[in-house]
């Protein structure tokens, strides 16, 4: 075992690090998604012209094609030159792209990738609605064939960037009667198609960056459903393949950074002297460091194995909860200066709003303690 | 970078785990047999760390955590460590005493058989020559000097300071032993994450087992994503000591950390989980937990060397 990086890992990081200095935007990227819209296009084409954009894409597709752990060197990069999160680009190169490049036929590979590349198109998700958040398999939106088009009725919820989003991947259910994960189709949808309505939501902390999206007779042509009609869930879930574990690694690096600003800013206004407060510190730091290796044991396991270790389920919720800690303690640092926030505030207290989701999104943090509990020690599936 | 044990490696983590299951299984803990020093300095885990074995840090941590699972000797903490940096005058078993102040006696763990006595300060380690007439070398057992304690594996004995050996300006000889007891606190977790598992899947209520229930369920997910996050900072640690790193003081500080408080939550969980028997004497629960309060004593994490 060792912790150590080669002679062409370093030279790598170095050129990682150059690039990175001398392109990362001076401005800081807007938190509402209509008014960053602009901000990421323009990062995500300058990252593309560069070479820098899809790093885990095959080159095939136009991607980077980066090694597993020029990966996490590249992303661990990213984060110190504190570059800025690909927002509106997230769903499109780290979800629907990798789902087209594993599902998509040639025709809409060639015609989506490179859009999706360089920031061109902007793609959005459709898989949560109302009554189906955790219990995913629950989707009621659907789909009816007329000819060679689906005619598609329903909603979606909590639709990141929705609002200025031009292409959703759409699971929806296309054989009437069907149950569960039966019956699902993972479905190209045209966000300026007639018929579709989108409802921004505003969050606690007053940016709107999702919404509530509604289709009503919204045509969608059938050549647009991608690996096959009722593969819907397999689709989905072959997305899942494409992540080897570096998921979290800008989360680490932010998180490396925050601890040092917090242990900077209590010894600054005297609460380190707080027993309670320097022994929460402490221990904050110790998960953080313990996040980092944690995130290095998986990759060896990928780069030894092929494919993640189970306990790739362990970091993300232990690093999801560890930023919450982080966020609590930021705005405990702050004493009553809490009292002064006002919406859209992009402050501590506008972090710790919003890091609620962060053990929602994507599976909540009690399912994936589900997911631990059965598949890493085996206990009785209880859904 | 690979933080990952290489194949020597798992050989030699599986050698020690089945032998362990076969020869000092956890259940035993509560009265261990006289006779196993002498089948551990058989078996060489005695003398594995001794300057000419050439064992990395990384290695040595693999094997001391599938030891800590099994509530392994203390002893085997302080004669590993004593026998890399005292390598001419340690000789035979060596016993723990935690870091104590001039003013007062020192407290010895797993006395019994040794000849010498180590303990770790900040920045060092030291070693007392141990008097024959305190323990059973004379051939005379002195066994009312030994007493109890909350762990029913380790005796303990008070000892006055003598004249000691003592390893200055060398900060590694002490992350050596909390390297150690941090490897013997993740096991620790371990074993606690397991023993609640496995009664889950076993145990029934309402018709199924209690595992099946997200409240139960949730509870060994914890125990299990404690137990995680310590063993990876367990090995990055030990890595940050065979690199001589400049930051692998925190990283040993952070490894024991963690490793403490995952064996102190999973063990205080293992009681939950396991419901009315769990509160016994009779069920092995309690084991765990109790070796997991007295592991907080050795070479515990300064909060000091945490946030520097």
């Amino acid at each position: 075992m060792d912790i150590g990086f080669s002679p062409d890992e370093t030279g790598f990081r170095e050129e990682c690090r150059d690039w990175l200095h001398a392109n990362v935007p001076a401005d800081k990227r807007p938190l509402d998604a209509a008014d960053a819209i602009g901000f990421d296009k323009a990062w995500q084409r300058r990252l593309f012209d560069a070479g820098w954009a899809g790093i885990n894409w095959p080159t095939d597709y136009g991607g980077r094609g980066l090694s597993i752990v020029q990966q996490v060197i590249w992303l661990e990069e990213y984060a110190k030159a504190h570059a800025p999160w690909i927002g509106a680009n997230f769903v499109g190169i780290n979800h629907g792209g990798p789902t087209l490049i594993l599902n998509a036929s040639e025709e809409q590979k060639a015609y989506h990738l490179p859009r999706i590349l360089k920031g061109e198109a902007i793609w959005c998700q459709g898989f949560s609605e109302p009554g189906a958040g955790s219990d995913l398999a629950g989707i009621k939106t659907r789909g009816r064939i007329e000819g060679d088009e689906l005619v598609i009725n329903g909603s979606k919820i909590w639709t990141s960037f929705a609002h200025v989003a031009d292409w959703q991947e759409l699971v929806l259910r296309t054989e009437e009667g069907s149950l569960r994960h039966k019956g699902l189709s993972w479905v190209i949808c045209d966000m300026h198609a007639p018929g579709i309505t989108v409802r921004p939501i505003r969050k606690m902390s007053g940016q709107t960056e999702f919404a509530e999206v509604f289709y009503d007779d919204v045509r969608i042509p059938l050549a647009n459903v991608v690996g096959g009609l009722g593969n819907g869930w397999k689709v989905a879930m072959s997305t899942l393949s494409f992540e080897r574990g570096t998921g979290f690694i800008a989360d680490q690096v932010k998180q490396s950074q925050e601890i040092e600003e917090l242990i900077a800013a209590a010894r600054a206004n005297d609460m380190i002297k707080d027993d309670r407060i320097a022994d929460q510190l402490a221990q904050l730091r110790a998960e953080v460091a313990a996040v980092r290796a944690m995130t290095y044991r998986n990759i060896s396991e990928v780069v030894r194995t092929g494919q993640p270790g189970p306990e790739a389920s362990v970091i993300r919720l232990f690093t999801s909860e560890l930023g919450q800690r982080l966020e609590r303690m930021a705005v405990l640092l702050m004493g009553e200066d809490i009292i002064d926030f006002a919406y859209g505030d992009d402050d501590a207290v506008g972090d710790y709003l919003r890091g609620f989701a962060a053990t929602i999104a994507g599976g909540t943090a009690q399912i994936q303690r589900d997911i631990i509990g059965e598949r890493l020690l085996g206990l009785p599936k209880s859904r | 970078m690979d933080l990952t044990p290489n194949d020597e490696q798992i050989a030699f983590q599986t050698a020690t785990t089945d032998w362990c299951r076969g020869n000092m299984a956890l259940e035993d803990a509560r009265a261990r047999p006289e006779s196993l020093w002498a089948e551990l300095e058989a078996m060489g885990w005695t003398g594995l760390t001794a300057p000419g074995m050439d064992l990395d840090h990384a290695s040595e941590a693999l094997v001391f955590a599938e030891l800590g699972r099994f509530l392994a000797p203390i002893g085997l903490i302080s004669t590993a460590v004593a026998s890399r940096w005292f390598p001419d005058v340690a000789e035979g078993k060596v016993a723990l005493a935690l870091t104590a102040s001039q003013s007062e006696p020192l407290r010895v763990l797993d006395p019994a058989g040794s000849s010498a006595v180590l303990m770790g300060e900040p920045g060092g380690l030291r070693l007392f020559d141990l008097p024959d007439s305190f323990t059973d070398q004379g051939g005379t057992l002195h066994t009312t000097a030994h007493a109890q304690t909350i762990d029913l594996s380790t005796m303990q004995s008070r000892h006055e300071w003598t004249s000691s050996l003592w390893t200055e300006d060398d900060p590694a000889p002490a992350l050596h032993l909390q390297l150690l007891g941090a490897a013997y606190a993740v096991g620790c977790a371990d074993a606690a994450r397991d023993m609640a598992a496995d009664y889950a899947k076993l145990r029934e209520q309402f018709d199924r087992p209690i595992g099946w229930f997200q409240a139960l369920k949730h509870i060994c997910s914890d125990m299990a994503v404690r137990a995680a996050a310590a063993r990876s900072q367990l090995y990055y640690a030990a890595c940050a000591l065979d690199e001589n790193a400049a930051d692998a003081a925190f990283h040993v500080a952070a490894a024991k950390r963690l490793a403490d408080r995952a064996a102190l939550d999973n063990g205080r969980a293992n009681i939950q989980v396991h419901g009315g028997i769990g509160m016994t004497d009779e069920a092995a629960a309690h084991l765990p937990l109790k070796r997991a309060h007295l592991l907080q004593f050795i070479a515990p994490a300064a909060r000091e060397t945490l946030l520097a």
